[in-house]
C-alpha cells in the first residue's frame, strides 16, 4: 500500500466520516486518496478555520470529522482552536503537512518550517509526526481515538515522503 | 428597522423539535437559554466566524436535520470565504440567517468598517442562489419557510435596529454545559 493508501485506511478503520481540507501540493494528493473512499466525505473548504468548524460540527452530529491542511494554516487556527475546540473540549483530528523541515525542497516554506513545532507546544496541542516505517493506519487510527477519548485536538504531521 | 428580540421571538417560533439551530457569539448566543426553543440548540461564546462553518458540518452529517446558523455582520466581515464553501457543498438542509445592525454589539456596540456592504449581493457573488432580505418578523416567517422548499442553502439577511440601551441577558450557560446537552 501506499502511504496514500495507508492513510485513508485509517481513517476509514477509526471510523471518520468527514474530511474537510484546504490543499497544498502533499495535501492535495492525500485528499486525491480521499475523494476514492466511499466511505469519507471530502469537504473543501476555503480557509483552514472553516475546515477545524465543519469536523467539529460532524462531530457534534455523531460523525467524525478530521481537517486536512497544510502548517501555514494551521498556524492561521489559533483562534478556533482556543474559542471552539479547546472551550467546548471537542474533539478534533488533523493531518497537517509539515512544509519547511529538512525534508522539503522548497525554501519559501522554510520559514513555517522552523515554527510549526515551536507553535504546537506552545498552544499545546498533542502532536506527533508520522512514520512511514511503521504503521502508518494504525498511527491515523490512533490519533483520531486520543481526541475522541481526551475530547479534544490532535495533530499527526506528515511529510511528503510518507505519502509513496 | 425592527429591533432583534421579536426576529428571534419569530424565529423561534418556526423550529420544530427535527431542526437544530446554531449560533454564533452576542446577543443572540445570550438570548437563547432565556428561550424555549422545541430543537438542539450550539451557542458559542467565542469563534467569530465559526457558527456557519460549525453548521455546514452538522448539516452534512445529519442531512434529515434542518439546521439554521446565526450568524453576525461583524462575523461574517472577517471570514466572507464560508459563503463560498457552503454554496461549493451545497447542503439543501442548511440556512444562514445574518443578522446586521453594523455593529460589534458584544463588544460594547463598536461600528463595523464604514462602508455599506452588499450583504445580498456578496451571497449571491459567492454562489448562493437562494437569498432574501427581511426586515420585520411576518417578512422572516415567510423567508424561512421558502428556504426549507429552496433545495439549496440558503441565506436570509436579517436587518435589524442597534439600540446600545437594549438590556441583552449575560451568559448563563458554560461551554461544557452546552455541549453535553446538545444532542441530536
Amino acid at each position: 500500500m501506499t502511504g496514500v493508501e495507508q492513510i485513508v485506511s485509517g481513517l476509514e478503520a477509526a471510523g471518520v466520516t468527514l474530511v474537510a481540507s484546504v490543499p497544498d501540493t502533499w495535501i492535495g494528493r492525500l485528499m486525491e486518496g480521499v475523494r476514492r473512499s466511499p466511505r469519507l466525505r471530502a469537504v473543501d473548504v476555503a480557509r483552514e478555520e472553516e475546515a477545524v468548524a465543519v469536523a467539529c460540527g460532524a462531530n457534534l452530529a455523531g460523525g467524525r470529522g478530521a481537517v486536512l491542511i497544510q502548517n501555514a494554516g494551521l498556524l492561521n487556527c489559533g483562534g478556533v482552536l482556543a474559542g471552539l475546540v479547546e472551550l467546548y473540549r471537542l474533539p478534533c483530528f488533523f493531518i497537517v503537512s509539515l512544509r519547511g523541515d529538512h525534508r522539503d525542497p522548497v525554501y519559501y516554506h522554510a520559514p513555517k518550517g522552523r515554527v510549526t513545532e515551536e507553535t504546537l507546544r506552545a498552544w499545546r496541542l498533542p502532536h506527533a509526526h508520522a512514520d512511514r516505517r511503521g504503521d502508518l493506519a494504525g498511527q491515523v487510527k490512533q490519533g483520531v481515538e486520543f481526541c475522541v477519548e481526551s475530547r479534544g485536538p490532535f495533530v499527526l504531521l506528515i511529510s511528503g515522503e510518507d505519502l509513496a | 428597522m425592527t429591533p432583534r428580540k421579536p426576529l428571534l421571538d419569530a424565529l423561534v417560533a418556526t423550529l420544530t423539535p427535527t431542526d437544530v439551530l446554531i449560533s454564533c457569539l452576542g446577543a443572540n448566543a445570550r438570548y437563547l437559554p432565556h428561550m424555549t426553543v422545541p430543537c438542539p440548540v450550539f451557542a458559542l461564546c467565542d469563534s467569530m466566524g465559526a457558527a456557519i462553518p460549525l453548521a455546514l458540518g452538522v448539516a452534512l452529517q445529519r442531512p434529515d436535520r434542518h439546521v439554521v446558523a446565526l450568524e453576525g455582520d461583524g462575523s461574517l466581515l472577517m471570514s466572507p470565504n464560508v459563503l463560498a464553501t457552503v454554496a461549493a457543498a451545497a447542503p439543501p438542509n442548511l440556512t444562514v440567517l445574518l443578522w446586521v445592525n453594523g455593529r460589534y454589539e458584544s463588544s460594547g456596540g463598536q461600528a463595523l468598517p464604514p462602508v455599506a456592504v452588499d450583504w445580498p449581493g456578496l451571497a449571491r457573488a459567492a454562489g448562493l442562489r437562494h437569498v432574501a432580505t427581511v426586515g420585520d418578523p411576518a417578512a422572516l416567517r415567510e423567508a424561512l419557510a421558502a428556504a426549507r422548499r429552496a433545495g439549496s442553502p440558503a441565506a436570509i439577511v436579517v436587518e435589524i435596529a442597534f439600540d446600545p440601551r437594549e438590556a441583552i441577558p449575560p451568559y448563563s450557560e458554560r461551554p461544557d454545559e452546552i455541549r453535553a446537552r446538545f444532542k441530536i
